[in-house]
């Protein structure tokens, strides 16, 4: 069967001034340098043959970029829908309309808190107030505003008031997305994972704001898979409609695909991405179900969920073939039930901050 | 939010676009992290919707170009612009 990959998302850089500690970056970042601006504006010309459509631009921090403008005019003339999803930490007026005219189609903006003292804390700088400037010029401008808020152990209980922020802010869409364990967020995996009694405090909080802010602001609030008892359908199943490409011109079936160490990635550098994309040994790895192990290959949630998420299987259980370990049906759930009863009982410590390459 | 009446003005929402695909050859509509595959119908409205044309008036111009009743065709676009409006595909002027 013949697949078509649906959304870019393009890590145009690792550089952050951000150092919050659930970065899914990768903790050891790959050798290699950045790829040029005519390379990236290769990449979206391919990708936008491939049948892409939308492109997200992400990092690291894409403002680090100086041709963010150039890049975004790219992908509008190659016809991709271009998303900036920034930390907003340097986006002024006049870059902000820069990057408008050049044709940026929407923005996400990261906060890490709904005040300054817990954001910055987790930010590891002083960026809430500039955050805040930020998403009012972004609303003034036109476009589109969406909000991207990580919940964890120390900003989870303060649901209800990054609610509220999103709604003063005017967002179009809310994301409130439960830290996932890859790369830093793995690393820091003890101090961040929210307390069951958190968890379903906050999924009814967010319940009760999808209800009541509906046809206003679109709240999306993603459940920690590992509170729930069938994975995550990671990805819409590896190969099938996402790919990224990292700063240094690796193509990824997901962003976390390096937390699986047996894998070799392609770089745009040496192949066109369509071969990559439908040849390439890391593509096709887990692909369709004939990679499966038991369960997931008589399941008949199989074409569901996939076998759940193959970065969270080859990180807690060392065998990236095996059922993601958050199902409770695979041999291995008792790594997750552990990771579970620990943090019940685990005393506040300090955690590793993000840093640059 | 605005009731969507006959005589209201249709635009797509900002961050709202409108284009072929270029694999199938047919039209979507891309808005922020979404794709949404237009049929034919909905794709002749939205192709009106430019916030100067009330919907009585972008039904009186597909009923004329399709040659079809224009109450039939009403029913149509008040469902497709209502389902439009509620997933803020559309603004009303």
């Amino acid at each position: 069967m013949n697949f078509r990959p649906y959304a870019l998302l393009a890590e145009l850089t690792y550089q952050c001034p951000l150092h919050c500690p659930y970065c899914s970056n990768p903790a050891q970042y790959p050798a290699g340098t950045e790829l040029a601006t005519n390379e990236w504006k290769r990449v979206f010309a391919e990708a936008a043959q491939l049948g892409v459509l939308h492109l997200g631009l992400s990092g690291g921090e894409p403002l680090a970029r100086r041709d963010l403008a150039e890049l975004i005019g790219a992908a509008r003339e190659a016809g991709l829908y271009s998303n900036l999803i920034t930390s907003a930490v340097g986006l002024d007026l006049k870059r902000l309309h820069s990057l408008r005219d050049a044709g940026l189609d929407s923005i996400q903006i990261s906060f890490q808190a709904d005040e300054a003292e817990l954001s910055d804390a987790i930010a590891g700088t002083n960026a809430h107030r500039r955050k805040l400037e930020a998403a009012r010029l972004v609303t003034e401008s036109g476009l589109p505003l969406s909000l991207n808020v990580v919940l964890h152990r120390r900003n989870i209980d303060r649901l209800a008031q990054i609610i509220a922020l999103a709604e003063m802010l005017g967002a179009v869409r809310l994301e409130l997305a439960n830290v996932q364990y890859y790369g830093w967020g793995h690393l820091n995996q003890a101090q961040l994972m929210p307390t069951r009694t958190q968890v379903e405090a906050a999924a009814s909080v967010a319940l009760e704001a999808k209800q009541r802010l509906a046809g206003k602001t679109d709240v999306i609030y993603v459940l920690p898979d590992y509170y729930e008892t069938r994975p995550k359908p990671c990805m819409q199943g590896w190969g099938r409609r996402y790919l990224t490409v990292n700063p240094i011109g690796n193509v990824l079936p997901c962003p976390n695909a390096t937390s699986i160490p047996k894998l070799h990635f392609d770089n745009v550098r040496e192949h066109p991405l369509a071969w990559i994309w439908n040849e390439s040994a890391a593509f096709n790895a887990f692909r369709g179900t004939a990679w499966m192990p038991l369960p997931c290959r008589e399941c008949p949630q199989r074409e569901i969920d996939f076998g759940g998420c193959r970065c969270q299987a080859a990180l807690l259980t060392g065998d990236d073939h095996a059922t993601d370990p958050v199902c409770e049906l695979a041999p291995q759930r008792h790594i997750v039930d552990e990771i579970l009863a620990s943090v019940e009982t685990a005393a506040p410590s300090a955690w590793a901050p993000r840093q640059n390459p | 939010m605005t009731p969507l009446e006959l005589t209201s003005r249709p635009a797509r929402a900002p961050g709202v676009r409108l284009q072929l695909d270029k694999v199938t050859g047919e039209p979507v509509l891309l808005y922020p992290e979404g794709v949404l595959e237009l049929n034919d119908t909905a794709h002749a409205i939205l192709n009106l919707c430019n916030g100067a044309m009330t919907v009585d008036e972008i039904v009186a111009t597909l009923a004329a170009e399709y040659e079809v009743e224009a109450e039939v065709l009403r029913a149509d676009a008040l469902e497709c612009l209502g389902d439009l409006l509620q997933r803020h595909l559309i603004a009303l002027q």
